[in-house]
């Protein structure tokens, strides 16, 4: 990265898509998707079941290409800029299993030397430490409950410390407590860090209480995109968010 | 980073035991071989003087004993049947566990949003795999020196080199299955069906092939010793210009060649047996290469 | 019985089973049809010299020496070798699909017991075999009357059905061992593996073994046959080996491969040295191996409803 783009980076839109496009086979799953969210958002991806959440986050995190439009993470393409991505982004996906035969630390240390990270024990006992896991390090991953498997899942993420955080229904399995804690690591490396986080989610009190701005996408289409308080103050009837998803969802 | 996920993948293979199961299964079967090899030579010898006492007991001549000459290396004759049969099941499941463990617990989301090709990565599984094959074949070469030595004293050098010449064929004839091993994950969808596919290629290249070139039936395929069958002259006119590309059928000529339990040939013959079974080596490594671009990593994990 | 036709309607719908029981449908036609053409031309020739005999008002001629059963002998060892994976696969996919899809629970929540599952399963499973091994004897039979031009006669039915039957016996075995091992697997994969593994020692290793040792196999052709000796010559050198022989055929005899094959074999003609002998001697000399099947599909399908019965219900980690 030369040193004019690295001035120009927070000046540049952490996420990006142009008309963006996808269809598995003949069935469109994304349609001409426009939205920008800028560094240091939580940003809270609403949408029914199907609707293309995944899909976004997929190809944002390079694992699939678009089928046309144009996707960016700061500013680098996610198709011709691949390696440049994959530098800056941490991916905790949904339902995430790890190597069950490999303790917390062996699996984490692996994710970090392949995120070119130069002292990778190091930073994989820095991260547990910050995630307060510490004590999981040496246990095997494979006799792990939920909750355990989603911190190590968010440690791998974040071990070589990207600048977004994509998280794909992070709160899937958790009880209460888990919901929590993983509330206050979302905010903690958002203030911390300074990560942008993207999030999938269908937990709506929790979106409520964590993003700093949503969009809702309806078939493949955003339908919505603003503020938390812009969208509170645009719904003064509805009396929390679920109730102004529902009306969305149902038609603006 | 070929080096991160190979030495990651001898991790795994060794935490599950995958190795610890593989070396076992070799070792085993390569001193049955040897065991073998030394127990049917040592009464088949005897069996025949028998067989002459009582032929000369009714006054009809015997030919003369041809296991008296057999040579060094046919004790491990066995080995050459062997190598195709629980080797080449050995090679498919290490190619297959190679990307199918990754496969069902969805770990490429993890991988691949990360600064690694995906050519890397399958280069990565493909040292490993060659890696944990060439292991597999010195352990089970050190085995053959020993039951070598322990039946005939002393092992020449020339002895060795043919050993060794065998070790590497065995190695090409691995690896071609371990890499369909992996091709099998990389274009089905389920575990299940990619082990299946996978055992049904086996099977194919090592029963069924052989029928349509030679005549040879399954069992045939078994006995280190093969009986010449009887077949139809227009169907094999037509089929045996195929038997070239048997690649079992070469390998087990090939085998008899370098360890001398087969009529010789010229060095150069034995030779152009190889080229199929090298060419169909590397013909599957561009294949998995170009296969794992087109593979969809971004699955969560698998039900089998 | 709804238990068994959904087995047999669901493994119908198995795209991997249908390419194996593709796979050992065509490899048992082209098997079929190169013995077939093979002795057409042998059964020509004896049709020659039967009408020259008989022009010349010989009496006494000589019967033929061909059997037409015999020609049937690649298509069982494809049973014995394929038939056994796919009734494997068989087993396994009884079980990997009912956790897969999360459905057991439906199951057991109705009043079906783990014994009635067990046997539904069973049922339905030996009915898929049967299917196959129908289809693969008609294809046989058919290519024998169509390639060889010599159809099976009335006599011969009764050997072939035997045949078939301990082929339905024998695949039925391998179906129950697939179905235990998946289902005392905690990753059904790894069962199926394991299984694999068995098939392997059973129906390739062991029998190579035997074969290994066999005398007689030590030349292109018989030892015995290159000697001279005829089956009482080398019965008499065999007395001498009595401790090496019953190693070789005790290791044999432990693989349920050997007993299928043997039994089959005599049905079929393919030992030269049966082919004198009726069907009531036959069944006398093979009735341990056709007893050795039945044992082995009795007791793996007692195993196979005990491992149904201690099946958990609900998936490991599911609800954590």
């Amino acid at each position: 990265m030369t040193a004019r783009r690295v001035e120009q980076q927070w000046n540049i839109p952490a996420i990006e898509f142009q008309g963006l496009c996808h269809s598995y086979d003949t069935d469109p799953v994304l349609r001409d998707i426009d939205l920008t969210i800028e560094h240091g958002e939580i940003f809270g991806f609403l949408g029914h079941n199907g609707a293309g959440k995944t899909t976004a986050i997929n190809i944002l995190t390079t694992l699939i290409k678009p089928t046309s439009g144009s996707a960016k993470v700061y500013g680098f393409d996610v198709v011709a800029e691949r390696q440049s991505v994959t530098r800056c982004i941490g991916y905790l996906p949904s339902e995430v299993r790890m190597y069950g035969h490999l303790t917390a630390a062996e699996n984490l240390e692996f994710f970090a030397k392949l995120s070119g990270v130069e002292e990778p024990r190091k930073a994989v006992a820095e991260t547990l430490e910050y995630l307060d896991c510490a004590d999981l390090a040496n246990t095997r991953v494979g006799t792990f409950s939920t909750g355990m498997r989603q911190r190590i899942g968010i440690a791998q993420a974040i071990v070589h410390r990207p600048k977004v955080l994509f998280l794909d229904e992070p709160t899937s399995g958790l009880d209460p407590l888990g919901v929590r804690q993983l509330r206050a690591t979302i905010l903690r490396l958002n203030h911390d860090l300074g990560m942008t986080v993207f999030m999938n989610t269908h937990l709506l009190s929790e979106v409520a209480r964590v993003c700093t701005s949503i969009g809702v996408l309806n078939h493949g289409e955003l339908i919505y995109k603003d503020s938390i308080e812009e969208t509170i103050r645009r719904f003064p009837d509805e009396a929390s968010l679920e109730e102004i998803y529902v009306r969305m969802e149902g038609g603006v | 980073m070929i080096a991160t996920i190979a030495m990651h993948q001898f991790l795994s293979l060794q935490r599950q035991r995958v190795l610890l199961v593989m070396f076992i299964t070799m070792l085993t079967v390569t001193i049955l071989a040897g065991v073998l090899g030394w127990s049917s030579h040592h009464t088949i010898v005897r069996v025949y003087d028998e067989a002459v006492k009582i032929l000369a007991s009714t006054g009809r001549p015997a030919p003369p004993n041809p296991f008296l000459l057999k040579p060094t290396l046919s004790l491990l004759s066995n080995m050459v049947v062997y190598i195709p049969l629980i080797g080449a099941l050995l090679a498919l499941i290490l190619g297959h566990v190679s990307i199918a463990d990754d496969d069902s617990i969805g770990i490429g989301r993890l991988v691949f949003s990360r600064q690694i090709t995906r050519t890397n990565y399958v280069l990565g599984k493909i040292v490993t795999a060659a890696a944990v094959l060439v292991l597999l074949l010195v352990a089970s070469m050190i085995v053959s020196v020993g039951s070598l030595v322990v039946v005939n004293r002393a092992i020449t050098g020339g002895d060795f080199g043919r050993l060794a010449l065998f070790y590497a064929l065995s190695w090409f004839y691995l690896m071609v299955f371990a890499l369909i091993g992996m091709i099998a994950v990389l274009v089905t969808r389920r575990r299940s069906n990619a082990l299946l596919s996978a055992m049904g290629a086996w099977l194919v290249i090592t029963f069924v092939y052989p029928q349509f070139t030679s005549g040879l039936r399954p069992t045939q395929s078994l006995n280190p010793i093969t009986d010449p069958a009887s077949t139809s002259q227009t169907f094999f006119r037509i089929s045996s210009r195929l038997r070239p590309f048997s690649i079992v059928e070469q390998y087990k000529e090939a085998s008899g060649h370098i360890l001398q339990t087969a009529p010789a040939e010229a060095f150069a013959q034995t030779i152009q047996r190889v080229i199929p079974i090298a060419a169909l080596a590397l013909g599957l490594l561009l294949l998995t290469t170009l296969l794992v671009q087109r593979h969809d990593f971004s699955r969560s994990a698998q039900s089998e | 019985m709804a238990l068994a036709h959904h087995e047999y309607r669901s493994a119908l719908r198995s795209r991997i089973l249908s390419i194996l029981l593709g796979i050992l449908v065509v490899v048992t036609a082209v098997s079929v049809y190169i013995a077939s053409v093979d002795y057409a031309s042998k059964l020509a020739d004896y049709e020659a010299y039967r009408s020259a005999a008989q022009a010349q008002g010989l009496e006494r001629i000589a019967p033929s020496p061909l059997a037409t059963l015999s020609l049937l002998r690649g298509s069982f060892e494809y049973l014995e070798i394929i038939g056994a994976v796919i009734a494997i696969t068989l087993g396994y996919l009884t079980i990997s699909r009912e956790r897969a899809n999360r459905t057991l629970p439906l199951i057991r929540s109705r009043p079906v017991t783990s014994g009635e599952l067990a046997t539904g399963s069973y049922v339905g499973a030996v009915g898929v075999i049967a299917t196959l091994v129908g289809v693969t004897a008609m294809v046989g039979v058919l290519g024998v009357g169509i390639v060889g031009h010599d159809w099976v006669s009335p006599a011969q039915v009764l050997r072939l059905v035997l045949a078939y039957f301990a082929s339905i016996v024998y695949m039925s075995a391998f179906y129950s061992l697939g179905a235990i091992v998946t289902a005392k697997s905690r990753v059904a994969s790894n069962g199926l593996m394991i299984a694999l593994g068995i098939w392997l020692l059973v129906v390739l290793v062991l029998p190579q073994i035997g074969d290994t040792m066999d005398a007689d196999n030590q030349i292109p052709g018989g030892l015995f046959k290159a000697l001279t000796l005829d089956h009482n010559g080398e019965v008499e050198v065999l007395k001498h080996f009595t401790t090496y022989e019953t190693i070789r055929t005790s290791t044999e005899e432990a693989s349920l491969a050997k007993h299928y094959e043997r039994f089959a074999f005599a049905m079929t003609d393919v030992k030269e040295r049966y082919r004198p002998f009726g069907l009531s001697w036959l069944l006398a000399h093979t009735r341990n191996n056709m007893l050795w099947l039945i044992f082995y599909a009795v007791v793996l399908y007692a195993g196979m409803r005990r491992a149904f019965k201690q099946q958990p219900t609900i998936p490991e980690g599911g609800t954590q």
